[in-house]
């Protein structure tokens, strides 16, 4: 008999969303911290929504104070449920309490967000979270099995977000959605582009063999880019200028050190020798990644032997 | 200076040669979640849906070959944005509320009929048995209601005063107010709770219909062993007929949820809940217009009809009503 077996895929990464596009699109899947935080911010909304109607009731003298609990607790219910829906509708994903905490839902697929999916994911909330909730209150040690109870369901929508990568409750499972955190874009400066340094002494430029150039990755790269960064706009005061100059001048005989650069760099053109060096690394690595080759960091010399038999699938056992 | 684009590494012009374009992009997103994609112009939203495209193809393009940590984190986050604001959901309140009661919730109980017709069958047979239970031993009427949720009405009481409960004429409450308890009393919780247990494979929701039941056969029994079966009818029937049969189609809206994790064919369990989902919520939205109507009904219809077979005829009117909503509208014409 022969047993197939299931090839285990690769499991995808949580924090990226296709979009139709085919082009994956990385959004963070939001904290469970931050989305409670959005949740109580929309509670305390809709709670003085119904506190400020409850109010108003009560001085046109529409109801009369035996009832007003109920009144209330109907109030809040009848607000709460059509403002989760219609605003995240309206916000494309967002309440005010996500808006504040820079958080939205999306469609698992990549797709728009449907009516359907948003009812669905608020309504499993009133069963998931609000039900459990207004339950702790009505606890008590003479029912021990309705303790029992309650207690496994809170728990058990408790540990549903922890367990599953994109930190999805039921409502979300059952809608096919999660939550994510908006993404900023702010666009830095090109470290490569302006002035191309060019050096006093000699009258050219720094220039560096290939040989030089193979000694780091991706990682040193951009840390390097960083660096350059926050050379061009100073912060802080003589003390951080001072600080940042030693840094410097300590990267800088690493380097040199590394790749075996010869002569020494004076003080003037430290910021100037290491944008130099930068643009030559990363037109040097950008090719070697253009050919097929992306140095993630220094060791990449020493890890790519041992990445090769990966490549090779182990022989499959098989039971005949 | 010698800045001109021959200088330039690979990537740098690549750069170059987007920013005007990913700019421009950036502003009109910024416009598009302030404002809303409807208030843009033609030329803008098609410029966005275009620009957007452009800049998944850079941001592919630029995964491959730069190495420029700025370029490419705002690449990231700009066509994130992007995407977000273009796959906005495009659609009115107001044609969404008409699709629903017009298309969405008559389709859906159609197709869960089977679960709904559980529901009823739970229902049926807890009261059932709850009736023949009662007239087995009155000791089964405070197992099915404490005394608590009785209200003073049990086997302790006298018919007068059951009688009196049954013709009240509501007095002690103001319409809005007993609405409002009405809401938060013992069949909502049960709907809610039918419906929300479903998940759990299903048989809490038909456990707990099952016991609405029983205590529904319970108080039945009593009454007619009082001979006040006729009247206490009338009473139930003015919003029994929509509250019980929104109970029981919130527990079958429970029971799709949990069939489908039960049995979820050649699918995954989270692909047949999610499709389950979707009738099992218009399921739980039409219980949940039930619970308020028959609200309404109790807290303003039951004590102006005093009469018993007025309150049939209401009642029963009103339950043909929604069977007539459910089995008519939404038809395809053939």
């Amino acid at each position: 008999m022969r047993r197939a077996r299931k090839a285990r895929a690769p499991r995808p990464n949580p924090h990226e969303l296709m979009p139709p596009e085919g082009v994956p699109i990385s959004l963070e899947v939001a904290a469970i911290g931050t989305r409670i935080a959005a949740q109580l911010t929309d509670l305390v909304v809709t709670f003085i929504g119904s506190v400020a109607l409850v109010i108003l009731l009560v001085v046109l003298k529409v109801t009369d104070p035996d009832t007003i609990f109920a009144l209330a607790a109907f109030l809040f219910f009848a607000i709460r449920v059509p403002y989760y829906i219609v605003s995240e509708l309206l916000w494309n994903g967002r309440t005010l309490g996500k808006r504040l905490m820079a958080i939205k839902v999306v469609a698992e697929d990549g797709g728009t967000l449907t009516a359907h999916a948003l009812v669905a994911r608020n309504l499993m909330k009133e069963a998931e979270i609000f039900l459990p909730a207004t339950l702790v209150f009505t606890l008590d040690s003479a029912s021990p099995l309705a303790s029992i109870l309650t207690t496994l369901w809170i728990l058990a929508t408790l540990v549903v977000p922890l367990a599953n990568p994109r930190r999805r409750r039921l409502g979300d499972m059952i809608a096919g959605t999660y939550v994510v955190r908006l993404p900023v874009p702010i666009l830095l400066s090109d470290v490569s582009r302006g002035p191309v340094p060019v050096r006093q002494a000699a009258g050219q430029g720094f220039s560096f063999y290939p040989h030089q150039l193979d000694h780091y990755g991706v990682y040193e790269l951009q840390t390097l880019e960083a660096l350059l960064r926050a050379g061009e706009r100073p912060k802080g005061g003589a003390a951080a200028a001072k600080n940042h100059a030693e840094s410097l001048a300590a990267v800088i005989e690493k380097i040199r050190l590394k790749i075996g650069y010869p002569d020494p760099v004076p003080e003037a053109e430290r910021q100037a020798f290491l944008k130099a060096f930068y643009n030559a690394q990363r037109a040097h690595l950008e090719q070697r990644q253009l050919l097929g080759e992306r140095r993630e960091n220094k060791f990449h010399a020493s890890a790519e032997p041992a990445a090769a038999p990966d490549a090779t699938p182990a022989p499959a056992t098989e039971k005949t | 200076m010698m800045t001109d684009d021959a200088t330039l590494i690979r990537s740098a012009r690549f750069r170059k040669e987007r920013e005007a374009s990913l700019s421009r992009l950036e502003s009109l997103v910024a416009r598009a979640e302030t404002q809303g994609l409807h208030r843009m112009s033609f030329a803008e939203a098609r410029d966005l849906a275009e620009l957007y495209r452009q800049a998944t193809s850079s941001l592919a393009i630029a995964r491959e070959i730069s190495l420029d940590k700025a370029l490419l984190d705002y690449l990231e986050a700009l066509t994130a944005r992007a995407y977000l604001s273009v796959y906005a959901p495009q659609e009115r309140l107001g044609g969404l509320v008409r699709r629903f009661l017009t298309e969405g919730a008559p389709q859906a109980m159609r197709a869960a009929w089977l679960f709904v017709a559980l529901g009823f069958l739970s229902l049926g047979l807890g009261a059932l048995a709850g009736y023949l239970l009662y007239f087995d031993s009155p000791d089964w009427y405070h197992v099915f209601l404490p005394p608590e949720m009785a209200g003073g009405r049990g086997p302790e009481a006298s018919t007068a005063y059951l009688r009196s409960v049954i013709f009240s004429d509501g007095e002690d409450q103001d319409g809005l107010g007993a609405f409002a308890v009405f809401l938060f009393s013992n069949n909502t919780r049960i709907a809610f709770l039918a419906f929300g247990l479903g998940v759990f494979l299903g048989l809490p929701a038909i456990l707990l219909t099952f016991y609405n039941g029983l205590s529904l056969g319970a108080f039945l029994a009593l009454h007619v062993d009082r001979g006040l079966g006729w009247e206490l009818g009338g009473w139930l029937s003015i919003h029994g007929v929509t509250e019980l049969s929104a109970v029981a189609i919130a527990c079958g809206g429970g029971l799709k949820l949990g069939a489908a994790l039960l049995f979820p064919g050649r699918r995954t369990r989270r692909a047949a809940l999610a499709e389950a989902g979707r009738d099992a919520v218009k399921l739980a939205i039409v219980a949940a217009i039930m619970l308020i109507a028959a609200a309404a009904l109790e807290g303003f219809g039951r004590q102006l009809v005093q009469d018993t077979t007025t309150r049939y005829t209401i009642g029963w009117a009103v339950g043909a009503l929604w069977l007539a909503w459910f089995t008519l509208a939404g038809r395809k014409p053939a």
